[in-house]
């Protein structure tokens, strides 16, 4: 196992309520890794520490070989991260003009991009005239323009209809196979996470612990017909059981 | 929308005719608005009154220009750390609650009886609410914006060139919109205490002096059209060039 993400006995706690106590994970490079847990477990809060948004109060974490430019991270609220007075491909290209690109690259990243995801913006337009998914899908294009090595997304298809949700997933699906990021994302949605992700770490109430990590063998790429067959379904089962089991339902 | 905005003006137009015509108050102290609005009209056609709009407009100008050049920067220097806004802002308030016609003495001390003395004060106290404005502009930036930028790698100077500054401007331009309505209202009070020979304000001193009646009301026409317009060039402006504000 080459764990890329490692934390040892975290500390965190909000106006004394213990998020985390004691808190230890690691994540595998180049595997897709879905948190999921109940509310209030610290599922955006593990990722903001991580990030360096958040201070922690003790313990240790680790991402080999931080690097900004080669990390992203969707938030939630990706709507209030997006620069409204940018237009859509500005947005795209704010991270590649950080890191100092010439507009010649920036293009062909952005056209590369665009080409895997099948979708045609109007890049001239801006993104409050976009709806709420289509926004979702530019925060996801200026998230991935930079090739990044790992990616943190936080609920990532809340704003889209199931439509639109499953097409997402075959466009990250396609994005993960072509470059092998380490991903570590959080869901709410149990589809979503079997869907995606070969790791599946069920999070404890607080102060949180990592209950169990399932492995979701299912081989990639996993399409519609993926959701229908019965190792899915046996994976499916067995994260909710440990999530009864957490929120007592 | 649009035809609503002209019921204002015409509403305005009746309720003067109907006081008028009414003649509550002597119709020598109060003319109509038809009278008025010729007067005007004849004043602008033989240019007796051009000489003072363009020396009024000139001086507010270059009040406004100046109160810019020095208020933006410095707006946007404080407003990048509460710490050094937190320390300069009862300076800033406290001038800000002055009103700006108690400092013309001390203007006219230091500047003399010049056309300099009126633009510094206009200046004075519009460029510290385009401080002011501008400051809390870059203060209240959307954090999550800021934050995503910082997790891109960007550079301080990045963040405040390609957010900050983007998120100041709504705010900023509302201070400009009430920085130039500030500088009419001082340019043309100063215009009537401080000596000149031309300029909006000295011409309804004199016809008020000389009760040139029709004159004196023609022109405070001529400043309220004055201001307003003023305020509708920046809204054009704000609307053009902020569409994305507030959203």
């Amino acid at each position: 196992m080459n764990a890329v993400i490692s934390v040892q006995n975290l500390k965190k706690s909000f106006n004394n309520t213990e998020v985390f106590q004691d808190f230890s994970i690691s994540v595998e490079q180049g595997k897709i890794t879905a948190i999921f847990g109940p509310n209030g477990s610290g599922k955006s809060t593990l990722l903001n520490i991580l990030s360096g948004i958040v201070a922690k109060d003790g313990g240790k974490f680790d991402i080999d070989n931080f690097n900004h430019f080669e990390f992203s991270y969707i938030f939630q609220n990706y709507r209030e991260s997006l620069l409204p007075w940018r237009t859509n491909f500005e947005n795209v290209a704010l991270p590649l003009e950080i890191q100092n690109k010439n507009k010649q690259e920036i293009r062909q990243r952005v056209e590369e991009l665009q080409k895997l995801f099948e979708f045609k913006f109007n890049w001239e337009s801006y993104p409050y005239e976009l709806s709420g998914g289509q926004q979702q899908i530019l925060a996801f294009m200026r998230a991935l323009v930079t090739k990044p090595k790992v990616l943190f997304i936080d609920e990532p298809f809340s704003a889209l209809d199931y439509e639109n949700n499953l097409r997402l997933r075959g466009h990250l699906q396609k994005y993960f196979l072509t470059f092998k990021p380490t991903i570590l994302m959080i869901t709410h949605n149990i589809e979503e996470a079997v869907h995606l992700a070969e790791k599946i770490v069920v999070f404890s109430q607080r102060p949180t612990k990592v209950l169990e990590v399932i492995d979701n063998p299912l081989p990639y790429p996993r399409t519609l017909q993926s959701l229908k067959i019965e190792q899915f379904h046996q994976v499916k089962d067995r994260v909710l059981s440990v999530f009864q089991k957490v929120t007592n339902l | 929308m649009r035809k609503y905005t002209f019921i204002g003006p015409i509403l305005l137009i009746l309720i003067w005719a109907v006081v008028a015509q009414l003649q509550f108050i002597d119709k020598f102290f109060l003319p109509g608005p038809f009278t008025t609005i010729k007067k005007l009209f004849e004043l602008v056609v033989n240019g007796g009154i051009l000489g003072d709009l363009s020396s009024t407009l000139g001086r507010v100008l270059l009040s406004f220009v100046i109160a810019l050049i020095i208020g933006l920067p410095l707006g946007l220097f404080l407003g990048r750390s509460e710490k050094i806004y937190r320390s300069v802002e009862f300076i800033i308030d406290f001038f800000r609650s002055t009103p700006a016609t108690a400092l013309f003495p001390l203007f006219l001390l230091v500047f003399g009886i010049t056309d300099i003395s009126k633009i510094a004060v206009a200046a004075f106290a519009s460029m510290l609410i385009i401080i002011f404005n501008t400051a809390y502009g870059v203060m209240n930036a959307k954090k999550s914006r800021v934050l995503a930028a910082q997790i891109m790698g960007a550079t301080k100077v990045q963040i405040f060139r390609w957010i900050l500054f983007w998120e100041s401007l709504p705010q900023t331009f509302i201070g400009l919109r009430s920085a130039v309505s500030l500088s009419l209202v001082i340019i043309v009070v100063t215009e009537m205490f401080i000596g000149t020979t031309s300029g909006i304000g000295r011409k309804i001193i004199d016809s008020q002096i000389t009760y040139e009646i029709p004159t004196m009301y023609a022109t405070i026409l001529l400043a309220g059209v004055v201001g307003y317009l003023l305020n509708l060039l920046f809204l054009v402006v704000e609307k053009r060039f902020l569409h994305w504000s507030g959203k």
